[in-house]
């Protein structure tokens, strides 16, 4: 187990810094002009037909107001219930839901385990309290299984059956579902097999906090290895969409702050406007010297045909 | 399912032709358009003009690039792509769509939700080099093979693989024209990724780096404007001539007298209309006057190079001359010291200025830009000009813009204007920021070099053509009926759509803009407006 434990450590440190170095990576990235796509969730009543404040007399007098319970009501579905695919692609729908909720309720029952072992450190929390958290653990846990071994066989069958689907489905695609099925189905062998994996994980977890536990069976190491290997290889891979899919909306799809004068934007734009690009092609006149505000306002070279 | 046999690595396999279209792969249109023999045939591509250019990719050319004479020049442009693939992704040289590209790049689950919203992959029969993914795929395993670390091996087997050699290079610049850049699949994406994104980055690195673009959008498009004034070709002194001409035919078609003001210093409104207007359409042109002269609006057009065409076509593919052709627009209303400029019926000359080229404008050339759309509105409910609704007594419908309604949100405005003035107005489906795109998108209404026209008006135009005879469905053949349609390229490729159908003879359909509908609808005008027949 010790190896175990150290390959934990060392994926939580990993996996932070892939994670937080891939967030900076976008959130760093320049203030790109706007590609709103309509219906935006915060426009308000608007955003009920998909309108905008462009819709509106004289708009650029009032800074827009976002309207974030409108956003709510679109984000949660979208997160808790795949709308999206619900709406636009019904066929993979289900086994996608079953997938995407054997992670969510998996991801619970770890944040789960990791409160009681907090509380176990602290020595806190009654005993009637740690048995209900640890109840949790085991319904979230076993939902997280079964929904989650159904959702990645039936996304696999997808892969493999849909010839859409399989003309472009790497090799990554296919490992990435069952390293996930994987996981799962350890999960309900375990379980079916009467080991107590809950009770171990929770432990596990403890373990990881200093606190020391021995009682693990082969079953359960084998499924705490996948799912320790599995933290440790997501920020690598595209399922990052968890979190960057909040810069595709907020920061693309709904990003429609307008530039006013004097404003934090415009500033932002400044210093965009001073790279000095590169490009070759001779319309663009670039020769290295000159910044995005110098080629804007230059001629087209004379010798570039009309 | 799709019947093509080839994968996205067969991009690179050199042969005669990757993909291929028959007429009756195409989905069927509704009666009288749905007999096969009686649909127009495709011209085909020259036998001289296939071997000068590159057209291995399906039955058309968009941009017909030029075989390279050697394998040494071949390879100058693989390497010259490649180099132009990395600049897209430094901020320096594409700070301006950097971070929706990474997103884009990275994301893709690959689960294929997108390809049923794209009108070209649904009229084609589902051709696959015309599904979202295909082009967005062999550009994405391009970055990892070639541009991320990780080695050649590591990322083929991550992302799937691909060989860049010339092949590539030549059917992807094609490719990259075979997309409207209407972004209906980035709207059905869950994860928000963007295909169309990606034929827009696409064509910007082509274009910046290589200097290969469709001609029409770069050297007859945005170097013509920024030379003379106009893509059109027309020059201030001849743009003047032709609204004086436009003025004198409005005045005696409605009986007013009718005077475009022109370079009006401290007007309150600098009105630019997409400059094909004044050419192809002038009943626009002279309907915008009208109901300005008649609602004393204190308005004018300006004549100063560029400042009477509103066109930008760089939106759709080099960020340089998009921004060139924007900052001319906004130096211009400034020098009239307008308090605003209104964008005419053009659905991409609203995007690109008053949302695209909103983050290049600093300080005082922020000039407030404003939509036609709710201009006319605000211009309808002041009362100031006396409309009745029973002269546009037939049917009406409403085609929307991608540009305007799905990429800016200017839904309703044009709405309301027609249920009061046009009381058989219906919608048509789906509609508003749901819509489907004329099949003219993103520069293709004025694109017809070899026998692109006939692909864009029987592929990327059919879903649009589908949509609007059932829109009149329940109409009998000799009615007259009225597709609104405001934004001069929809109206370019309707028009296409219709001539080559014969819409207007099987089925009295006629197409026009919303300010048309309006001057039909005024008291205080002598006679009809709306001049019925295809034109």
């Amino acid at each position: 187990m010790t190896l175990l434990y150290a390959l934990s450590y060392f994926t939580i440190v990993v996996s932070i810094l892939a994670l937080a170095r891939r967030f900076i990576k976008i959130a760093a990235a320049p203030a790109h002009l706007r590609w709103d796509l309509y219906p935006v969730a915060h426009e308000g009543t608007k955003s009920a037909y998909g309108g905008s404040y462009f819709e509106d007399t004289d708009w650029w007098k009032e800074k827009p107001k976002q309207n974030k319970i409108n956003q709510l009501t679109v984000m949660i579905p979208e997160i808790l219930f795949l709308q999206g695919l619900w709406e636009h692609n019904r066929k993979i729908w289900l086994w996608s839901f079953l997938m995407h909720h054997g992670v969510y309720w998996c991801a619970g029952m770890a944040a789960l385990s990791i409160l009681l072992a907090f509380l176990q450190l602290l020595n806190a929390g009654s005993t009637s309290f740690t048995d209900i958290i640890y109840i949790l653990v085991s319904v979230t846990g076993t939902i997280g299984f079964a929904a989650g071994s159904l959702g990645a066989l039936g996304m696999l069958g997808l892969r493999f059956f849909d010839d859409k689907m399989r003309r472009y489905s790497s090799f990554a695609v296919y490992f990435n579902l069952f390293f996930l099925l994987a996981i799962f189905v350890a999960g309900l062998v375990n379980l079916f097999a009467g080991a107590d994996i809950f009770r171990q994980t929770a432990g596990f977890f403890q373990a990881l906090l200093g606190l020391g536990y021995i009682g693990y069976t082969p079953g359960v190491v084998v499924f705490l290895t996948l799912a320790v290997l599995f933290v440790l290889y997501l920020p690598f891979t595209h399922m990052t969409h968890f979190f960057t899919k909040y810069f595709t909306y907020h920061s693309v799809r709904w990003n429609d702050e307008p530039n006013l004068p004097g404003g934090k934007l415009e500033q932002q734009i400044g210093e965009y406007l001073q790279y000095k690009p590169t490009w070759s092609a001779r319309h663009i006149g670039a020769d290295g010297t000159k910044n995005w505000s110098e080629i804007a306002v230059s001629e087209v070279p004379k010798d570039v045909k009309k | 399912m799709s019947k093509s046999k080839y994968g996205v690595a067969d991009i690179s396999v050199p042969s005669d032709q990757l993909e291929h279209i028959e007429m009756s792969d195409l989905f069927p249109l509704p009666p009288p358009y749905d007999k096969l023999e009686d649909q127009p045939r495709w011209q085909k591509i020259k036998e001289e003009s296939r071997q000068n250019t590159e057209s291995s990719l399906d039955d058309t050319l968009a941009v017909g690039i030029p075989k390279p004479k050697s394998e040494a020049e071949a390879d100058k442009y693989v390497a010259a792509f490649l180099e132009g693939m990395r600049k897209l992704f430094t901020k320096e040289n594409n700070w301006t769509f950097l971070q929706p590209l990474l997103l884009t790049m990275e994301h893709c689950a690959k689960c294929q939700t997108c390809s049923e919203a794209c009108p070209v992959f649904e009229a084609s029969g589902g051709k696959e080099i015309y599904r979202p993914t295909y082009r967005s795929e062999v550009m994405r395993r391009i970055f990892y093979k070639y541009l991320k670390p990780g080695g050649k091996f590591f990322n083929t087997l991550k992302h799937g693989d691909i060989e860049l050699n010339w092949t590539t290079v030549a059917r992807l610049a094609e490719l990259s024209y075979r997309c409207t850049l209407c972004r209906r699949c980035a709207q059905t994406c869950p994860i928000g990724v963007d295909n169309g994104l990606v034929s827009h980055e696409l064509r910007k690195l082509f274009s910046q780096e290589l200097g290969i673009a469709a001609k029409e959008l770069h050297e007859k498009g945005s170097v013509l404007q920024l030379k003379v004034g106009s893509s059109t070709g027309m020059n201030p002194l001849v743009v003047k001539d032709n609204m004086e001409f436009i003025d004198e035919d409005t005045s005696e078609r409605t009986g007013m007298n009718i005077k475009t003001p022109w370079d009006k210093e401290g007007a309150d409104v600098l009105l630019i209309h997409n400059a094909g207007e004044i050419m192809a359409w002038p009943e626009n042109p002279g309907a915008f006057a009208v109901l300005f002269e008649a609602a004393g609006i204190s308005w004018t057009m300006s004549s100063d190079l560029v400042g009477y065409d509103a066109i930008n076509y760089g939106l759709w593919y080099d960020d340089v001359q998009f921004a060139r052709v924007a900052l001319k627009h906004v130096q211009i209303a400034k020098k009239l010291k307008v308090k605003k400029i209104i964008m005419g019926e053009c659905g991409h000359a609203h995007k690109a200025l008053m949302v695209v080229a909103d983050r290049i404008l600093t300080a005082e050339t922020n000039i407030p830009r404003e939509s036609s759309m709710t201009f006319l509105e605000e211009l309808l409910n002041s009362g100031r000009i006396k409309f009745d609704p029973s002269k546009n007594d037939f049917p009406v419908t409403l085609h929307d813009p991608c540009n305007m309604v799905r990429l800016m949100g200017i839904v309703e405005p044009q709405r309301r204007i027609l249920r009061a003035l046009a009381p058989q107005f219906r919608e048509m489906h789906p509609n508003g920021v749901y819509n489907y795109c004329c099949g003219g998108g993103s520069g293709f209404a004025i694109m017809s070099p070899y026998n692109f026209r006939d692909w864009r008006v029987a592929v990327s135009g059919r879903k649009k053509l589908q949509q609007i005879l059932n829109a009149f469905k329940d109409e009998p053949p000799e009615v007259n009926k009225y597709l609104c349609a405001p934004c001069s390229n929809c109206k370019g490729q309707i028009r296409d759509i219709f001539e080559y159908y014969g819409v207007w003879e099987k089925s009295r359909i006629n197409y026009g803009g919303l300010v048309e509908l309006m001057v039909n609808a005024m008291v205080d005008i002598k006679g009809p407006y709306i001049e019925w027949g295809m034109h």
